[in-house]
């Protein structure tokens, strides 16, 4: 069996490779940066490191072949030839590699091709299945072939290693393997993937993850971010922010059992499980990394936003959504470049504009005005080199330099 | 960590718990007492990745010194901790540095303070002083005879009457924290204090203070006086007592710091780019 994974970061590499090459597939991959394409090329394998408390397994996961993505004829061969193609470039790239798979495909006259998109995004594989269209002809089968979305919940947090040492680079996560792929998106013959998962309803699978462990990821984050944690790890063991960032997750999953029926949020063991995920101190994740494109974090379907928008739906009132969601503006402001479009539309219109603009937010409404609230009340104190000391109260700073008694 | 052992008065649950965040984070952590140990110096070689300078003990900072000559990395760096604590150093750097700081004379002869009296009172204290021990403040000539000199050496600084109570700075990482407190503070509670939020003009004096010793973790005494601030002591690895979540900070901090000498950075991030700070050059 053969396999072609285009993208070679922390995902192509450290999730998809690893468990194609555990299910017995013989992995091309394929990548835009030439150094890694070398380097891969020159060990022919990379390392996985799996992390869990004090426990780690590391391995090595043997690779095929490296191709860079500018040899269109050969990678176009390999997924001629391969059973399966997993992409992981991230979802605004899509559009870019669409011309390899439309390339392979019209070389291809063997059985049809499973295409999972690795990229946590619902409408991943629309968006590359509509990008691969372009780059065909008007009469091509794409329907022959099979095109899925993936929920992953294996966090690969970094790759250890540089590109031009004598040892293969290692990529550090952690054991969870399970990704889960629409069942009904795909082809038989289905891929054996060790950890697929095939849902029904994908969507219902993308939501979960979304508004209960990535609305507490981010959570964790902001709030370490305002509370000057380097670490997911450590911010996590705040007692405040532990206690907001099960209050937050809690908030997603009222939120989807107020629409989607009881039980749809996962119930309270599932946020344990989540929790110690996030004490897992191997996995190195700074807050900053965690906390990163702030302005798609806040979209109007995003974990935050999106979450405490559900909720409000179904009647939820929520508290710690928008707090979190005010922290993420400050993550925004506190950027030393001040260049994000987020940064920069906060600095010209002030958070109600910024949250009309990048949250779909109405200024008037409620979910807005508490965000903008929390906002200008971290304000009072916050700064990226002061730290918030309380997230529920704040002192006033006075001329003296003493908070007031 | 290289420690000193508290008396039992004084112990304080900051240090345990920042080893045991480390450990559970997966960290290997030694204890180290110098005080108490045998150490041998031609066997002296760094057998871990980071070396954590809590204690101040005249044998501490020489065993960091040896261990820093045999290219141990030291948090914060021995020649800063030994900077720190002289305070004819200390103050001459943070002087240089443009940090506000009282006006301060050394002197091996009580006598040639006495001109300075005129000129209003003087808080004398040793110069390689802690924890307010062997502070005086002379208001009238007389009082000199009745001073002793520490090592021959007489450290005094114009008096600038505080308003209200002790401020103490701590910056972990970077990041600044104010805590008030009685002095002399009499129980645990007491000392913890109160956190404060600081004005920008001291927030800007603390992060000076770690600019002109190249450190990122460290505390400051500062004191209000007519509205001005004065920085009267710097520490270069203070007990951090009252700051929120201390421990867990300094562990994020320390642990942050282990990476980046293990991913082959250095330690320090407001190091210059020649590995030297404005203390190393201070103190050739």
């Amino acid at each position: 069996m053969r396999a072609v994974v285009i993208g070679a970061g922390r995902i192509g590499c450290g999730l998809a490779t690893e468990a194609l090459e555990r299910g017995g597939y013989e992995v091309t991959i394929v990548a835009r940066d030439p150094a890694i394409v070398a380097h891969l090329n020159l060990h022919l394998q990379f390392r996985v490191r799996l992390v869990e408390g004090s426990r780690s397994d590391e391995r090595a996961v043997e690779v095929r072949r490296a191709l860079r993505s500018t040899d269109i004829p050969a990678v176009a061969e390999a997924i001629a030839q391969a059973d399966v193609v997993a992409v992981s470039v991230g979802v605004e790239s899509l559009g870019a590699i669409a011309h390899l798979i439309a390339a392979g495909l019209k070389e291809r006259t063997a059985a049809p091709l499973n295409v999972i998109a690795y990229e946590n995004a619902a409408d991943a594989c629309e968006r590359l299945r509509d990008a691969v269209l372009r780059h065909l002809p008007d009469e091509f089968p794409l329907d022959r072939h099979g095109f899925s979305s993936a929920v992953i919940e294996r966090a690969v947090s970094r790759r250890v290693g540089a590109l031009n040492d004598a040892r293969p680079v290692c990529f550090v996560g952690d054991p969870s393997d399970a990704v889960h792929v629409d069942g009904r998106g795909l082809r038989a013959p289905l891929p054996g993937i060790p950890g697929m998962v095939f849902a029904d309803d994908l969507s219902a699978t993308f939501e979960r993850k979304l508004f209960v462990f990535s609305a507490g990821h981010a959570t964790t984050a902001y709030l370490g971010y305002l509370k000057g944690y380097r670490y997911i790890h450590a911010a996590i063991r705040d007692p405040e922010i532990r206690e907001a960032v099960l209050e937050a997750m809690r908030e997603g999953q009222r939120g989807l059992e107020s629409i989607h029926g009881e039980g749809t949020g996962g119930g309270e063991d599932r946020l344990g499980v989540i929790l110690r995920r996030f004490e897992n101190a191997a996995l190195n994740d700074p807050v900053t990394r965690v906390g990163r494109d702030p302005g798609r974090k806040l979209g109007a379907h995003e974990r935050l936003i999106g979450a405490a928008t559900l909720a409000e739906r179904g009647g939820v009132r929520t508290a710690v959504l928008p707090l979190a969601a005010a922290a993420a503006l400050c993550f925004a402001a506190g950027d030393p470049s001040g260049a994000s479009p987020l940064a920069v539309d906060l600095a010209r219109s002030g958070p109600g504009g910024a949250l009309r603009e990048f949250a779909a937010l109405d200024p008037d409404g409620g979910l807005c005005q508490r965000v903008t609230d929390a906002f200008r009340r971290f304000g009072l104190t916050w700064r990226d080199d002061s730290p918030l000391l309380r997230l529920t109260e704040e002192t006033a700073e006075t001329p003296s330099g003493e908070a007031p008694a | 960590m290289l420690m000193m052992r508290s008396p039992s008065s004084k112990t304080s649950p900051l240090m345990p718990e920042v080893v045991s965040t480390l450990e559970v984070w997966g960290a290997e952590v030694d204890v180290l007492y110098p005080d108490e140990m045998l150490t041998c110096l031609g066997n002296l070689i760094p057998e871990h990745d980071l070396y954590v300078l809590k204690s101040g003990s005249e044998i501490a900072l020489s065993v960091a010194g040896a261990l820093d000559a045999a290219g141990a990395t030291i948090l914060n760096p021995h020649r800063v901790a030994a900077a720190c604590r002289d305070k004819v150093i200390a103050t001459r750097v943070l002087a240089a540095a443009g940090v506000p700081v009282p006006e301060t004379y050394v002197t091996g002869h009580a006598g040639e303070l006495a001109g300075l009296i005129d000129e209003g009172p003087l808080v004398v204290k040793p110069y390689r002083g802690t924890n307010g021990q062997g502070v005086h403040v002379v208001w009238d000539a007389d009082q000199l005879d009745d001073l002793a000199s520490s090592g021959g050496l007489l450290f005094a600084q114009r008096y600038h009457k505080p308003e209200g109570r002790d401020r103490k700075i701590y910056v972990i990482g970077g990041q600044v924290f104010g805590v008030k407190r009685v002095w002399p503070a009499r129980s645990y509670e007491e000392k913890l204090g109160e956190p404060f939020t600081i004005t920008d003009e001291v927030r800007e004096i603390a992060l000076r203070c770690g600019e002109a010793f190249g450190i990122e973790m460290y505390g400051l005494d500062i004191i209000l006086s007519d509205g001005c601030p004065y920085v009267v002591d710097i520490s270069s690895f203070p007990g951090f007592k009252g700051v929120p979540q201390a421990a867990l900070r300094l562990a994020d901090y320390i642990y942050a710091v282990a990476q980046r000498v293990l991913d082959g950075e250095p330690a320090v991030e407001a190091l210059r780019a020649d590995g030297k700070t404005p203390a190393e050059e201070a103190t050739r």
